[in-house]
């Protein structure tokens, strides 16, 4: 994979009001269940900058891919106020500055990779394409010679790259991602992960990224958001200083080690 | 054919080179493609030459249970009364086909965007469908008459329900994730249905086609059971009162045929249509 590292240019920025990608003011989710309600997120804070990567990490229950949601305008907050890239989520939706990828990668089995990752250029009625077009982004994520194979063709990895082309088809200026390697075998999900950060590299996008893995959240992120669960709240934010680029043989370090071992103190707690 | 177990496991060992291997694992594959075809062949060969002898041997009267030779015999004898009785069914049975199922697809998708009218009455279809044909028909006969229409609406009505209860089901059976991406992307209700609750719904259709393509020669059948002077089923009855079993049991072979053949087509169209779905295919 070829990667060129550009300086992110934001066109539609306005530098004043818009100082970071993601602000959210004491953001709450509660749902009515058989069972009474169940707070999903309490008193959410939380403030990310415009390029940044940040992982959410936590146990089951914790609301780590509920905040997605709400960033993604597909869960209204209960209470708080969520501001994406500057105006409302559903702004930010219709403007087609989201891109979300989810944990089965919610391919159309009837398209090919090519036309999947042409979706969003079908419909909505904004046709906003990209610096990309689909063939070379399949290309950006390995996938070049696939674009005529049928998702049942394609590994659980490849299907995964294909979600990612997708995402990225509109050039977003924020990619959520939930758990999107969550089913993937050790080497694969390893692969991944550095690709990822490639495309991120390359892309210059803003990404929020939900995880299970400790190794994961702290290889991959600046910072690591730990949650809490029963209500879902933040535990801590710890920021990450791993030096970049990173390459899978970093988690070997010492220096990754303890890193990790921190985060996983935390998380008992949680 | 792709999995094979037996011979996916296969050690080359024993062959010269791998070439050889790989000859003797594609002319094993053809052996055993060629089997699986055969053997139902000689075996309904067999079965034909059990029932020739016994009915022989046993010295059992035509009208009771003909043999296969004398069946064949006036198939050919009878050919064209065969045909000429054919074709009233066919047709009857392809426009019930038509309409029972286009009307199908209509109102499941009503059901998708009206939940009231699926709530009110979708356990009404559900409780109709418990209704044997042979209970309903004789009502159509005598609301429509006579003619080609009571047959047509009997064949309508059997092959209704199945692909409406389908059709419902595969319209709503969308990965929540898949609606989830739509919502991220701004579609309109419309294109949700187009690009994938449709799409979504197509194999459902297709199983619920594959039942329709036989019940609906059947319905058509049961109709002419009831007043026609022309058809498979006014043949069937005619043969019956005359004793004439030989004609009876062709008039089957015909009538099973027409079926074999509908269904044939509807799979062989399923195949093309949905080479992307691996379950169904496979």
């Amino acid at each position: 994979m070829t990667i060129q590292i550009a300086a992110f240019e934001n066109p539609r920025s306005n530098s004043d009001t818009e100082a970071s990608a993601i602000d959210l003011r004491k953001v709450s989710v509660r749902f009515t269940t058989d069972r009474g309600t169940v707070t999903a997120l309490e008193n959410i804070d939380l403030s990310v900058p415009i390029g940044g990567f940040l992982t959410l990490l936590g146990p089951s229950g914790c609301g780590k891919s509920t905040l997605l949601r709400v960033i993604a305008d597909l869960i209204a907050p209960t209470s708080g106020n969520a501001t994406v890239l500057g105006g409302s989520p559903s702004l930010a939706r219709a403007r087609r500055d989201i891109g979300f990828v989810f944990q089965d990668a919610a391919l159309l089995p009837w398209r090919t990779a090519l036309q999947n990752v042409a979706l969003p250029l079908e419909v909505g009625g904004i046709s906003r394409p990209g610096r990309r077009s689909p063939a070379e982004l399949l290309a950006l994520v390995g996938l070049s010679g696939w674009e005529n194979a049928y998702p049942h063709e394609l590994s659980g990895g490849m299907r995964q790259r294909v979600a990612i082309a997708r995402a990225l088809v509109n050039d977003p200026r924020l990619l959520l991602m939930d758990e999107p390697f969550g089913a993937l075998d050790e080497i694969t999900r390893d692969r991944l992960n550095e690709e990822l950060l490639d495309v991120w590299a390359s892309t210059g996008t803003t990404i929020l990224f939900v995880t299970h893995s400790i190794y994961e959240a702290a290889f991959l992120a600046e910072r690591v958001l730990l949650l809490a669960a029963n209500p879902g709240r933040i535990k801590e934010i710890v920021p990450v200083s791993l030096p970049s680029p990173r390459r899978i043989a970093l988690r070997e370090t010492t220096e990754f080690t303890k890193l990790a071992g921190r985060l996983r103190a935390i998380l008992e707690t949680c | 054919m792709s999995a094979m177990p037996v011979h996916a496991l296969a050690v080359n060992k024993g062959f010269a080179n791998d070439t050889e291997a790989q000859a003797r694992f594609n002319a094993a594959r053809r052996y055993l493609a060629w089997r699986k075809r055969l053997l139902p062949l000689a075996a309904g060969i067999a079965l034909l030459i059990i029932w020739e002898a016994g009915v022989r041997f046993f010295d059992i009267k035509s009208f009771i249970a003909p043999a296969p030779s004398a069946v064949a015999v006036v198939f050919v004898e009878k050919f064209s009364i065969l045909m000429a009785n054919l074709w009233p069914t066919a047709v009857e049975a392809f426009c019930g086909f038509a309409i029972g199922n286009i009307a199908a697809v209509l109102l499941s998708t009503a059901f998708v965007y009206q939940r009231t009218a699926e709530e009110a009455f979708f356990p009404i279809a559900v409780m109709v469908h418990t209704i044997p044909v042979m209970a309903y028909a004789p009502i159509l006969v005598l609301l429509l008459g006579n003619g080609m229409e009571a047959k047509v609406a009997i064949a309508a009505m059997i092959c209704f329900f199945p692909t409406l209860v389908n059709m419902t089901r595969g319209l709503k059976n969308v990965n929540p994730q898949q609606l989830e991406l739509m919502r991220i992307l701004s579609a309109s209700p419309r294109e949700v249905f187009q690009k994938l609750r449709f799409k979504n719904s197509l194999p459902y259709l297709f199983s619920a086609l594959k039942i329709a393509a036989s019940t609906s020669v059947i319905g058509a059948i049961v109709g002419e059971w009831i007043g026609a002077d022309r058809g498979i089923g006014a043949l069937i009855i005619q043969a019956t009162y005359n004793y004439n079993s030989p004609l009876l049991y062709a008039t089957i072979v015909v009538g099973a045929a027409l079926s074999g053949t509908f269904f044939a087509t509807i799979s062989w169209i399923e195949q093309r249509t949905l080479s992307w779905n691996v379950d169904e295919t496979a």
